[in-house]
């Protein structure tokens, strides 16, 4: 049988690669990822099952689910030029993607589905520091972050433990990992960004309090406080925490490993590791 | 709702090469075939991003305004007239 072996929460801002491009293997984003990195390959996984915010790129304002699996052999990354990210094709379980989809609609999850598709920097930048051979299979699954209504952090949190059941109920023998990409508070684009940058953190005390709360464990607390008000507060995209309340919801009530923040980007980066 | 015709555009010059250098070269041109409002083809052409997002238009979509230098905008002067907008604590404009 499948089993998830471990939780990861992952930054993916799309600037981060040419960052470290221009930096080097000991700049703060490179050393941060690059711990993340060890964790991840000390886990031995066979595969990555990602919850995602798709930046209307995979999917557009004519055509946006709340909740959707990618199922394909392969998908192509990324499709949005961000810069000194190469182009990639990343390996993926059809299979296993429609077994998860078809098992969280038999769940009460009306998930949609996306064949053929490419994705953008929000799982490609992750995976370029993580699995850089790409030698990993991984499943995209789409939560709807940005564009409100938003679906509710509880819903969210059940809809991970509802992965969970239909990953641990596939035959295969697979060490699955979990991950959760985005930002806690954050806004791109908007008014709320900072003075000479192209993004900012309207509301960095939020970030503060989810970074505490999972180190503290407290996970009901998060789920209750991130309401949809709460989350627009926390900046445009500030609806990404919401997969990490998925992955969170996969993983089962555990205490991390570490939660390292960034706090100048709003996001941190977190392992959980029990196996 | 011709604002999702704004939004479609901002994304279009980030998959659509061809179209990206054509409003490079002549934003009035590249824009006069698309099903835009007097208002909205007007703001984008001067380059209003606030007017535009106080029509509704997707903060994040309109970077791409920003980032391919487009419509008398780049970074700096894209940051400037969007940070002018007045929101309420979500970020909704408000008069």
């Amino acid at each position: 049988m499948a089993q998830i072996v471990a939780g990861f929460g992952v930054p993916h801002t799309p600037i981060f690669p040419h960052f470290v491009k221009r930096d080097g293997p000991d700049c703060e984003i490179a050393r941060l990822f690059g711990a993340q990195q060890e964790q991840l390959a000390a886990t031995r996984p066979d595969l990555i099952v990602m919850f995602d915010t798709d930046h209307l790129n995979t999917f557009f304002l004519n055509d946006l689910p709340i909740f959707a699996v990618g199922i394909d052999k392969d998908f192509k990354a990324p499709n949005d030029e961000p810069p000194d990210v190469p182009n990639y094709i990343v390996k993926s379980l059809p299979g296993l993607a429609a077994h998860i989809r078809a098992a969280a609609i038999g769940s009460g999850f009306d998930v949609g589905m996306t064949q053929n598709f490419s994705v953008d920097h929000s799982i490609i930048v992750p995976l370029h520091f993580l699995t850089p051979e790409m030698q990993i299979p991984v499943i995209p699954f789409f939560v709807s972050g940005h564009v409100p209504p938003l679906p509710k952090a509880q819903r969210c949190h059940d809809l991970g433990k509802a992965v969970a059941r239909a990953i641990e109920s596939w035959p295969d023998r697979l060490r699955v990992v979990i991950m959760g990409s985005g930002s806690f508070s954050l806004e791109v684009g908007g008014p709320r960004m900072a003075a000479s940058r192209s993004d900012g953190v309207p509301d960095p005390d939020w970030a503060l309090r989810v970074i505490k709360s999972l180190e503290e464990q407290k996970i009901d607390r998060l789920i209750a406080e991130a309401t949809e008000h709460q989350l627009l507060k926390a900046g445009n995209v500030g609806g990404e925490l919401l997969n990490w309340i998925a992955m969170l919801g996969a993983i089962g009530d555990r205490k991390p490993t570490y939660v390292a923040p960034q706090m100048q980007n709003g996001h941190a980066y977190g392992v959980w590791r029990w196996n | 709702m011709s604002v999702f015709a704004v939004n479609y555009l901002c994304r279009e010059l980030l998959r659509d090469h061809a179209f990206r250098a054509a409003m490079k070269a002549d934003p009035g041109k590249a824009l006069a075939p698309l099903d835009l409002s007097d208002d909205e083809r007007r703001a984008l052409l001067s380059g209003d991003v606030g007017a535009l997002y106080r029509m509704g238009a997707n903060g994040f979509l309109m970077n791409y305004l920003a980032r391919f230098e487009v419509c008398g905008l780049n970074r700096e002067i894209y940051s400037q007239r969007m940070r002018a907008v007045k929101v309420d604590e979500i970020g909704q404009p408000v008069a």
